[in-house]
């Protein structure tokens, strides 16, 4: 902080009538630079929504009841999975859980071919089979349970399914989990009852 | 001096003798127009296309195939850049920087829905943090005050989304901000830029209490390390602007403390752990005086009244009257540092908070004791009474700055 700054003052007034005029040479490089890391910055979230959809594993997951009207509000859903609360006796770490601890949940498919939970890790847990680990965070801990976030609550709605949500209904959301663990929705359906 | 006030006002000037016609056309030279200045008309007609191309896009976005979407994004952030070069290049400065801040936003706008267009959401930090990150070396490059002013509010608007819909602060994004926005104003002081930074760390700071949900008085911490480095910085008008933040925020929290601190349920909310919170604030005590003292300015040091932490003292009413003294002996620092200066922008400040304070010591001392009329009417008497005499005051100052000057 006790930096002098001799240079501060003196080449003020040429560099604000260089700036008003033309970027030196070496400063439209950067410029070049710059851009192009913002373009591949917007290609590389693509990139990486496209992979985890292609490479992924796919999982099924139950909703609770969704509301229609969430889409007055905006354009996407608000998703509560089964998964979202889950009992505290799951847990298998040494430790009480905290809040905002990452927490990675072992999936299993029941015979109806959705998954649910057996059990809950601090630390990501080996797999074998058909078992698939989702990570989360906890954001509530109580007494009996957990409540979990994945960033999968929200489902931004194409248009056509705004016209299919009549009611209240559970969903069925098929889910892309990459092998370096990021996690995107790639289908929702509603589930007949 | 702007050309047009040399254009209408420079026949006079010669006319009178001031300066001669050949030097009125040399200081036209210092003051060339404003190259190429694009007209209004075409301004507006391409404003309105480029309305007509956003909303035929907006209304179809759901319909769009995924790399049209993704195309549309990208074409139009190059395209903006681009454009803003150009103009710049053509001598047309603002609609340029105009343009690169367009391009900066598109940046934000990019990330956010091709996120939304493969569900990414996440808890992801560094998606927004990028475009801090671009908005920072933006500015740099360009040395620009609207580009440095964008970045402020983007950075603060990356922290609250963090905080609020993700549930986590991003220190990365805070310490960026503090060092890439904080090192340029240092190098480039500015009062705007100044009073715009200091905003913007004091949100990210207040944000990051709240994220911790510790007692609010830490944010003086964080907010006091900003008006230190207004302390260190050579240019007195934009160390002064960065001050103002934080010193508004002590001010308006020390006259909370006046009106509530009376109750010790209130005071108990404020009572951080003693010995951390006193140190740290020492820390930052002494931080603040070494770079007062460094530039000759150790009489500002009265700024530092509003930090007293008398919360911790379980004292009642007592505490809120204590509290009072501390206001008035700020406010009242204020104005006789003012009447030395002889800065009349300094005495309205002053005055403002004199009477400030004067209004909550009444409201606070005689609420209870008076009928209500008589405590309106006393209190209106006593501020235009104060009024008065501090305006009296100021002009006094005022008028010895004006015999003073002239003389050497």
């Amino acid at each position: 902080m006790s930096l002098p700054t001799p240079d501060s003052a003196a080449p003020a007034a040429p560099l604000a009538t260089a700036a008003a005029a033309l970027l030196p040479a070496s400063h439209r490089h950067w410029l070049l630079w710059l851009v192009a890391a913002q373009v591949l910055f917007v290609l590389g979230v693509a990139v990486a929504g496209y992979a985890t959809a292609a490479l992924g594993r796919t999982v099924t997951l139950q909703t609770e009841p969704v509301d229609p009207r969430d889409l007055l509000y905006g354009d996407y859903l608000r998703l509560r999975y089964q998964i979202s609360e889950l009992p505290g006796s799951l847990w298998r770490g040494t430790e009480v859980p905290r809040r905002r601890q990452a927490a990675y949940v072992l999936l299993e498919p029941r015979p109806s071919g959705d998954f649910e939970a057996t059990g809950i890790y601090p630390e990501a847990p080996a797999t074998s089979g058909q078992q698939a680990v989702l990570r989360g965070s906890v954001q509530d801990v109580w007494r009996r349970g957990l409540r979990l976030r994945y960033g999968l609550e929200r489902y931004y709605v194409p248009e056509t399914m705004t016209r299919r949500m009549r009611q209240r209904r559970r969903l069925r959301v098929t889910i892309s989990i990459a092998p370096w663990g990021q996690a995107r929705i790639t289908q929702v359906d509603t589930v007949r009852q | 001096m702007s050309r047009k006030l040399l254009e209408t006002d420079g026949p006079d000037w010669v006319q009178q003798g001031v300066i001669t016609e050949a030097q009125r056309a040399q200081l036209l030279a210092l003051y060339p127009i404003d190259a190429a200045a694009i007209g209004l008309l075409p301004l507006l007609g391409s404003l309105l296309v480029g309305l007509s191309a956003l909303s035929v896009v907006a209304a179809n976005w759901q319909g769009l195939p995924e790399l049209v979407r993704l195309g549309l994004l990208l074409g139009s952030l190059v395209a903006a850049y681009a454009g803003g070069e150009y103009f710049r290049r053509r001598g047309n400065g603002s609609l340029g920087m105009g343009l690169i801040a367009l391009g900066l936003i598109l940046f934000g706008a990019s990330i956010v829905l091709t996120s939304q267009l493969y569900q990414l959401i996440g808890y992801d930090l560094t998606g927004l943090l990028a475009w801090a990150v671009a908005g920072m070396g933006l500015t740099w490059l360009y040395r620009s005050s609207l580009l440095f002013l964008l970045t402020a509010v983007i950075s603060g608007i990356v922290q609250g989304y963090n905080t609020g819909q993700l549930g986590a602060f991003s220190y990365l994004t805070a310490i960026g901000t503090a060092i890439g926005l904080g090192y340029y104003w240092w190098r480039r002081p500015d009062a705007l830029l100044g009073g715009v930074l200091a905003g913007g760390l004091l949100w990210q700071a207040g944000l990051l209490i709240n994220h911790l949900h510790v007692k609010i008085t830490w944010f003086f911490i964080p907010a006091m390390l900003v008006y230190a480095l207004g302390d260190w910085q050579d240019d007195r008008p934009a160390g002064r602007a960065l001050q103002g933040p934080p010193l508004a925020a002590a001010f308006l929290f020390t006259l909370g403390l006046a009106l509530f601190g009376e109750s010790d349920f209130y005071a108990n909310q404020l009572r951080a752990p003693l010995v951390p919170y006193l140190v740290a604030l020492a820390a930052v005590l002494a931080a603040s005086l070494v770079g007062k003292q460094r530039r000759g300015r150790l009489g500002s040091a009265t700024d530092w009244l509003l930090l007293l932490p008398g919360f911790y003292f379980t004292g009642g009413l007592p505490l809120a009257i204590a509290t009072l003294v501390v206001l008035y002996a700020y406010s009242g620092s204020v104005l006789v540092r003012a009447h030395q200066e002889q800065n009349p922008d300094r005495v309205t400040l002053g005055t403002v908070l004199f009477v400030l304070t004067t209004a909550v010591a009444y409201f606070k001392l005689t609420w209870g004791f008076l009928d209500k009329s008589l405590f309106f009417l006393l209190g209106g008497l006593l501020l235009l009474g104060l009024s008065w005499w501090l305006r009296r005051r100021a002009a006094h100052t005022l008028a010895a700055a004006a015999s003073s000057a002239p003389q050497p």
